[in-house]
């Protein structure tokens, strides 16, 4: 169990979020933008949806063989004059990436944008280590500063506001100036590119591992990646194992749903092949390239509940389109990995305790699912680790006490609509604007922190028969 | 530590205990990816205009600059054109045989600090003493591997003679192509990518492939399209219409 469970309760996190009036309207704008660049992407490309289909094959059929996939990449990784490293816990990993940085000597290690690292929160221990890591994507050098954790899976820093940023520089960084983004972009890429050309060590994610090649990829649009892979003298790159995929002609089809997913660009800016340490007769690259595997809570999921979650690309188009990540953003999650997919991945890395309030924060509306480049089905998955939850007696008494009533409504028509014509005049006090804010005793629970639609002056089933009447006449 | 042995033990037992989700299949490798890939560029042979019309619409889209010149006399030209409008001084280049043509001399003689990067192996001073030319360098010029239509990407392939930094750390990068280089699709990418892997690659390739589509851009403050945060700010391409010189390998 890798990562340290939030301390306050989720419906308190989520409320100081929906009272932060400009993470609310950063979110808003953030996640509408990514939604409609991602829609344009796909419509320019009618190819897309088969691709999708053969890209979530790909993955399940990699995964039916994992361990030929993971061998054949383990030894073209070797033949290439790289290392492989096996890390079975979180603490593996650290331990492995430090051992790494001390026996080279690194003092500064600069890093691309990883999942990975934040996961196993390799920050932390390579400063208590003296080795100074350096976050170089622009959005996690700004939280790196600020130090909090990001908020999206591809825009770290979105709930920040340029004016904070500006502060933030100003404070950290002693380079007071205005809150404008091209001025913040180029101090960043001053102060980062001094970092670039004195580390010792660059440490890196992988998108993808290509097994037939021994190739890792990574994708990134700054280029801070190619910065990270080229310049300092190790290159160490941490992949969950679950990235492998078989072949170039696998990642092409990837590559052709990655970006338009994640950002609506046909490709990111930058998509980079890494084939171990530099060569003869090459001016740059590391002398030494390692690569770190990690399971952390993977491995036992090929056959457990959430097999499905481990082809997931790490695009984040299921955060935009998600109604509750929308509204309460992603440090209200508690966890590195928020949103729909991030819930799985936390109950994957930290075991089904973690997400008992979690597995809550979803409106299971099934957007996530028809976003995922992969379509991986992410509602069926959440309802299971409700059903998980609620198997192991987990849920308040008033929970079950009226969701039994309710299941014994609904196996009764006769019951339930009998039921249907009491409650319309049993909720008049409570209605307002059009909805239900607060219901009394034990339905209070649900109402704290959800809006219910009241029932309809004439419901459903009454105007359906009506409807039916009118057919016949 | 966890060895590798143990790593796929625990692998097996869990792919063991299920027979996965549903029947499927990884893409189909070609048998032989090279041959394949020549029968390719052979038929893209017939159709390079239409290719060419879409890859510099995409270079566009994303904020690239396309060039046309007729012959690889004029390139030198041109690039010198692109460095003094930008009032760019130091200019580092591939090496003549990975690019197809020597510009760093022509430049040299115009007046630019131009200088081309060695084809064979260097030591480790000389190796540092061009980064550090590379990192001053306004403008960097490399040849081109593929140049994929359908989004406008430069592919370029590292090695002797082919620094990865003058892609990189220039703030102005200018790529040279011909037709040679064209593919329509990322797909037919794919497939290059997988006949440069059949097999032993030339002496002169390195470990690096980098795909760019345009130039370096961050939207990490507040959404807003930000260009040459770390790489280059502008990627100029400049096409070659009678081609350049056939490269090595």
């Amino acid at each position: 169990m890798s990562e340290t469970a939030p301390v306050t309760p989720l419906r308190e996190r989520a409320g100081q979020a929906l009272q932060d009036t400009f993470l609310q309207e950063a979110l808003r704008i953030a996640t509408t933008k990514f939604i409609g660049l991602r829609r344009e992407a796909f419509d320019d490309f009618p190819e897309g949806e088969a691709l999708r289909d053969r890209a979530r094959a790909i993955k399940e059929a990699t995964l039916q063989h994992l361990d030929q996939h993971v061998e054949r990449l383990v030894d073209n990784v070797e033949r290439r004059g790289g290392h492989v490293h096996y890390a079975t816990t979180a603490d593996e990993a650290r331990r492995l990436v430090l051992d790494i940085a001390r026996r080279t000597g690194a003092r500064v290690a600069v890093k691309s944008k990883s999942m990975a690292t934040e996961e196993i929160h390799l920050n932390d221990a390579l400063e208590a280590a003296g080795v100074t890591p350096v976050e170089t994507d622009l959005g996690e050098y700004i939280i790196q500063l600020a130090h909090e954790r990001p908020s999206h899976i591809i825009a770290p820093a979105i709930h920040k506001t340029k004016g904070q940023v500006a502060e933030l520089f100003a404070r950290e960084l002693g380079r007071p100036t205005e809150p404008d983004p091209e001025v913040l972009t180029r101090i960043a890429r001053a102060e980062l590119r001094e970092k670039f050309l004195v580390a010792d060590l660059g440490i890196s994610g992988a998108n993808f591992g290509v097994a037939d090649t021994g190739t890792i990829v990574l994708v990134t649009n700054e280029g801070n990646g190619r910065m990270v892979t080229s310049l300092p003298r190790v290159h160490v790159a941490v992949m969950g194992v679950e990235k492998v995929i078989p072949s170039m002609t696998d990642l092409a089809v990837f590559l052709a749903i990655l970006a338009k997913s994640a950002t609506g660009q046909k490709l990111s800016v930058y998509t980079s092949l890494v084939n171990g340490p530099r060569r003869g007769g090459e001016l740059e690259g590391p002398e030494e390239f390692h690569l770190v595997l990690l399971d952390n809570g993977r491995i036992g999921q090929l056959a457990g509940p959430l097999r499905e979650a481990l082809s997931c690309l790490r695009c984040g188009a299921c955060l935009n389109v998600c109604p509750v990540y929308r509204q309460i953003g992603g440090h209200a999650y508690g966890y590195t990995y928020p949103g729909p997919i991030g819930i799985l991945l936390t109950a994957m890395l930290n075991g089904p305790g973690s997400v008992t309030e979690l597995a809550h924060a979803s409106s299971l509306c099934g957007a996530c699912a028809d976003a995922c480049p992969v379509r991986i089905d992410i509602p069926r998955m959440l309802i299971e680790l409700r059903r998980d939850v609620a198997e192991r007696g987990l849920p308040p008494w008033s929970e079950r006490l009226v969701f039994g009533a309710f299941g014994g409504l609904l196996r009764r028509p006769a019951l339930y609509r009998l039921a249907a014509r009491i409650g319309r005049v049993l909720q008049r006090p409570f209605v307002r604007g059009g909805t239900v804010r607060r219901l009394p005793l034990a339905f209070g629970d649900w109402t704290r922190t959800r809006d219910l639609p009241p029932i309809a002056a004439r419901t459903f089933q009454e105007r359906w028969t009506q409807l039916a009447r009118e057919e016949h006449r | 530590m966890t060895t590798r042995a143990e790593f796929l033990a625990r692998i097996r037992t869990q792919m063991g205990r299920t027979p996965g989700l549903f029947g499927a299949e990884p893409s189909v490798r070609p048998a032989r990816p090279r041959e394949r890939f020549e029968v390719l560029r052979r038929e893209l042979a017939e159709r390079w205009r239409e290719d060419l019309a879409r890859f510099q619409h995409e270079l566009e889209r994303v904020n690239g600059v396309f060039h046309r010149v007729s012959a690889v006399a004029a390139v030198p030209d041109a690039v010198a054109r692109i460095a003094a409008e930008r009032s760019a001084r130091r200019v580092v280049a591939w090496h003549p045989d990975a690019l197809g043509l020597d510009v760093a001399s022509p430049l040299a003689a115009a007046g630019l600090e131009a200088s081309a990067a060695p084809a064979t192996e260097v030591d480790a001073a000389e190796r540092g003493r061009r980064r550090a030319l590379a990192a001053d360098a306004d403008l960097g010029v490399t040849g081109v591997d593929l140049a994929i239509a359908e989004t406008g990407t430069l592919v370029v392939v590292s090695g002797a003679g082919r620094p990865r930094s003058a892609s990189l750390l220039p703030p102005c990068h200018v790529a040279i192509f011909d037709r040679d280089a064209l593919v329509t699709s990322l797909l037919q990418a794919g497939l290059a990518l997988e006949a440069w892997h059949d097999g032993v690659p030339p002496e002169d390739r390195g470990a690096a492939i980098n795909f760019i589509t345009g130039p370096s851009r961050t939207a990490d403050i507040e959404l807003t399209l930000t260009r040459g945060v770390h790489g280059p700010r502008e990627v100029h391409a400049v096409f070659v219409e009678q081609g350049l010189a056939p490269r090595r390998g």
